[in-house]
């Protein structure tokens, strides 16, 4: 138990002291997946809205196959992409195994769907009205969308807060395709699996204080959008 | 402007809503539409906003040479109306920002008149359901539009705020704007509206 103990004070430390590579490592973490998530939020957002509002033919087959997707595990896509990007594959030519940007598609594609599906059920959650009455009130179809937008806005939060905390928090595919190299592809999840191996508990430690205090944000962060919204607190 | 239906039909082709359904509604005209619940009411005067498509025929706004070019043309109200999430001023400011004017005196001149200007900062969705409509009369309003389509404003209002809304249907008729009231309150439309079109059976009967 005492030892257990010192390693938390030593994380708590380690933290404190602006240990570069620890807040390196961090680095790699919150710009792989804030790069991955601005992205993914536009494409993923008029994709959700286009379901939402449109009837065409295989529409609830790309429902169906966009929530078999957040199911996928992320290893899976993981090993999916690096059969893609690696020098055998179809896109080896690009060079991008090993690489923050290959980190990043891998988790475009685990943000993605989950996007879109909460974004689907904000639109769908939403009052039928307002495109209505934005368009009687003279606004186009562009003014009508980004209206529906800030009128689901805490729904949409929530929505990329969820995707957020997903691909921050996932291990499997950025260690496939990221490589774990220190200094570029490190972030924290694959620095703890790696400091566990290695029996090196402080940095690992330290790490899932981080990763700790994120959720508790993101949480109350979710929590507060909930309390805020008119969708979540119709749908709830 | 007049907003002329030419064989307006809507619904099914096998039921139809209403079919063939032709009139005319001039800006300055007040014309209380009469019809059962489920006659089509609300989809007609969705149509006659552009809000929805009709099965067969059209819809035209034919506007008169002399005719501003910055008013709004046709606005529709829904029976239960939507406020956006945001504040009163905000939800009056809503037309005007979409054209990109930002004229305070005309939003001041609009919560006034609507009575809302003591509660502007208070946020939409807490107003009662008198002053919902009223809110929703003045966010039209202040576009200065030359029809309006009022779908049931009087629906669960008390009489004070039904005789407000009849005050501010007269103001309106004043001012030169045409609107298309569907109401089931005798008392408030008989002293409003000068025409009545009658949406029975499936037909649209026009009558003085």
């Amino acid at each position: 138990m005492t030892e257990l103990w010192q390693t938390l004070l030593q994380a708590l430390a380690q933290l404190a002291s602006g240990d570069d590579q620890l807040w390196g490592i961090v680095g790699v973490s919150f710009s792989v997946s804030l790069s991955a998530l601005l992205i993914a939020l536009l494409p993923a957002l008029t994709l959700g809205f286009v379901l939402a509002y449109y009837q065409f033919p295989g529409r609830w087959i790309a429902i169906s196959i966009l929530n078999s997707l957040l199911a996928v595990p992320t290893v899976v896509v993981g090993l999916v992409l690096y059969m893609l990007l690696s020098r055998a594959g179809p896109l080896g030519d690009y060079h991008l195994l090993f690489t923050q940007p290959a980190m990043v598609i891998g988790q475009i594609l685990l943000c993605f769907p989950l996007l879109v599906s909460m974004s689907l059920s904000a639109f769908q959650a939403a009052d039928q009205r307002v495109l209505e009455t934005a368009r009687t009130l003279g606004a186009n179809r562009w003014q009508a969308f980004t209206t529906l937008l800030f009128e689901v806005r805490f729904a949409l939060m929530a929505a990329v807060v969820t995707a957020f905390g997903r691909i921050i928090a996932e291990v499997g595919c950025a260690m496939m395709v990221g490589g774990n190299i220190l200094h570029h592809t490190r972030n924290i999840t694959t620095a703890i699996a790696l400091e566990t191996g290695k029996g090196e508990f402080v940095q690992g430690v330290a790490l899932g204080l981080v990763l700790l205090s994120l959720s508790l944000v993101l949480n109350v962060s979710l929590g507060w959008m909930q309390s805020n919204s008119r969708v979540l607190r119709q749908a709830s | 402007m007049r907003l002329v239906l030419t064989n307006v039909s809507q619904g099914f082709a096998a039921q139809p809503l209403f079919s063939n359904a032709s009139a005319t509604l001039h800006s300055g005209q007040a014309v209380h539409l009469h019809g059962a619940n489920g006659a089509g009411k609300s989809t007609l005067m969705k149509i006659m906003a552009g809000l929805q498509t009709p099965l067969t025929g059209r819809v035209e706004r034919v506007f008169d040479k002399a005719e501003k070019n910055n008013r709004q043309a046709v606005i529709y109200l829904h029976q239960q109306t939507y406020l956006f999430d945001t504040n009163v001023r905000a939800n009056v400011e809503y037309g005007l920002k979409l054209r990109g004017e930002k004229n305070t005196s005309k939003v001041d001149e609009a919560l006034e008149w609507a009575r809302l200007d003591h509660i502007q900062n208070r946020a939409a969705h807490h107003l009662s359901g008198g002053e919902r409509q009223r809110l929703a009369l003045a966010r039209a309003l202040v576009l200065d539009p030359q029809v309006i389509l009022l779908d049931e404003p009087s629906s669960n209002l008390d009489v004070e705020s039904m005789e407000r809304i009849q005050h501010m249907l007269a103001e309106l008729k004043g001012k030169g704007t045409g609107y298309l009231l569907a109401c089931h309150q005798k008392n408030l439309v008989s002293q409003c509206c000068d025409q009545n079109w009658y949406l029975q059976n499936g037909q649209l009967v026009i009558a003085d």
